[in-house]
């Protein structure tokens, strides 16, 4: 769910049919203006994403950075596979695109990061006050931020895509090249883990 | 229904106002700086495309389903192929009774041309060297009515029927040599060594398959007399060899008959009158109708009853 101070997530609305393709035409010719439109777009959007994925604005804003010039890296590709007029232009939604590879691209830092640090971020629930560690190392900004960043890095993205961004689930499951059923899996572990750590604060959901 | 969409529960979505939306919806995010986008731009103009790295190779080339399911089929029929050619190069068939044509006798069957003769028949009609000497058979002195001097007359039966098992054995390697011989000098096809073995080891089976049977045949004959020593019974000659005696003057005239060439042979056949010929035929019968077991003896030469083939079967 979005804070006040945040504008509605733009990218979630659907463009128009054909819309995107047109813009990968655009930004396959090299197009310094529509990559400006894309980033006016979709950015804010991913750096929400990436932020709360990864809990740093400056690593976010590599996860933006980095997802946008990869769309400008692979649009002579996308264009070619999505002629505008065809149907597989209707098809094509460069919002969904963005989303994943950040998404991705978070998750990656955050595996990369805990192989540096060696430390150990378990994928299944388990049993421990989350939130208590966390909190205790003094390192959170509030409960609410501990509680996200507590939780393994794709339960994260889940919470993240379906809360926050408020994305459907089919979609949020696309962002993470899950099919639903795994992704509605993890998504309830998400849950659930988040629903233990804040009963392990004394504060029952 | 998704599990997104699902109401409100223990495990269900997280529902609006609830204390941990609440906990949640504290967690803000920062917009993007100013000037953002003028960084990627500039990061965008900078990337040039021959300074990106090229993807990197697939892991396997990619190739269709049917290409995997038809290579899984070739290697399964090459395996399968595989294990029974070393199966038949090892003679594991054979040992299973399963026949294992040679390649010039399939060759032969199919064009019709030329007859399957790579694999010679039993020697059986073939002309060999004369048979070793018989070992002296068993002879029984008086009645036989003591366990002591049945196990004896076994034992004895015993010697003499190894002797002849032997004498078999010499008489099918010899014909088999002289049948290899006969065909090599006649210039006709002779069989491989590995055709030979496989020949000779049929040939054994046959053998050691007709022992066997005569040798359960025995057992069971030798029980009836040994009960009937217990009994109290004396056996005689014909109780244990399970034929009459033949005669001496019988005996002469068999071997005399049988020493003949064969066009002599049957001269001397119509030399004997009438009456000597109708005694040698019966005795003949006889003596045939004795060693094959479930045939009725003819009528004019009674056999004793028995089961069983005699013991020097």
């Amino acid at each position: 769910m979005n804070t006040a101070t945040e504008p509605a997530p733009a990218i979630l609305s659907a463009p128009p049919p054909g819309d995107d393709a047109a813009w990968a035409a655009r930004l396959a010719a090299r197009d310094a203006a529509a990559l400006r439109e894309m980033i006016a777009r979709h950015g804010a959007a991913l750096h929400r994403v990436a932020y709360r994925m990864t809990g740093d604005a400056h690593e976010a804003e590599d996860i933006v950075q980095e997802a946008m010039l990869r769309l400008w890296d692979h649009a002579p590709a996308i264009a070619a596979k999505h002629p505008v007029g065809s149907q597989a232009a209707a098809r094509l939604m460069l919002g969904g695109w963005l989303q994943r590879v950040a998404t991705n691209l978070a998750i990656d830092r955050l595996r990369r990061a805990r192989r540096l640090s060696g430390g150990e971020v378990p994928e299944e629930e388990d049993g421990a006050p989350l939130a208590d560690e966390v909190i205790e190392a003094g390192e959170r900004d509030n409960l609410a931020r501990a509680l996200v960043l507590a939780l393994p890095e794709r339960q994260r993205a889940a919470i993240v895509l379906t809360y926050y961004e408020e994305l459907p689930n089919a979609e949020a499951a696309e962002a993470m090249d899950m099919n639903i059923k795994a992704f509605e899996s993890l998504l309830h572990r998400a849950r659930t883990a988040l629903r233990q750590a804040l009963t392990a604060q004394g504060d029952a959901p | 229904m998704s599990v997104n969409e699902q109401p409100s529960g223990g495990t269900g979505p997280i529902a609006p106002g609830s204390p941990l939306a609440r906990v949640l919806d504290g967690y803000g995010a920062p917009d993007l700086p100013a000037g953002f986008a003028d960084r990627v731009l500039a990061a965008a103009e900078a990337r040039r495309p021959e300074s990106l790295a090229p993807l990197p190779e697939l892991r396997r080339p990619a190739r269709t389903r049917r290409w995997r399911i038809g290579q899984r089929i070739a290697i399964g029929v090459a395996s399968f192929g595989a294990l029974a050619t070393a199966a038949a190069a090892t003679g594991l068939l054979e040992q299973l009774a399963i026949p294992v044509p040679s390649a010039k006798t399939v060759w032969a069957s199919l064009t019709g041309s030329a007859p399957a003769a790579a694999a010679p028949e039993p020697v059986v009609a073939a002309a060999g060297p004369a048979p070793a000497p018989t070992p002296a058979p068993v002879t029984i002195e008086g009645p036989i009515d003591t366990p002591e001097e049945l196990q004896e007359t076994f034992r004895r039966v015993d010697q003499v029927r190894a002797g002849r098992r032997e004498e078999r054995r010499t008489i099918i390697d010899q014909r088999i040599k002289s049948e290899i011989e006969r065909r090599r000098a006649a210039g006709l096809p002779v069989p491989t060594p590995e055709e030979e073995a496989r020949l000779r080891a049929k040939i054994e089976q046959a053998v050691t398959a007709r022992e066997q049977r005569a040798d359960a045949a025995a057992a069971a004959r030798r029980e009836t007399l040994q009960r009937k020593v217990e009994n109290g019974e004396a056996l005689t000659r014909e109780d244990v060899t399970g034929r009459k005696p033949v005669s001496p003057e019988a005996r002469e005239r068999f071997r005399g008959l049988r020493d003949l060439p064969p066009g002599e042979r049957a001269k001397a056949w119509r030399d004997l009158t009438p009456e000597e010929r109708r005694l040698i035929a019966e005795e003949l019968r006889a003596r045939r109708a004795a060693r094959l077991p479930g045939q009725p003896a003819p009528a004019p030469a009674p056999v004793p009853p028995q089961d069983t083939p005699p013991p020097s079967e």
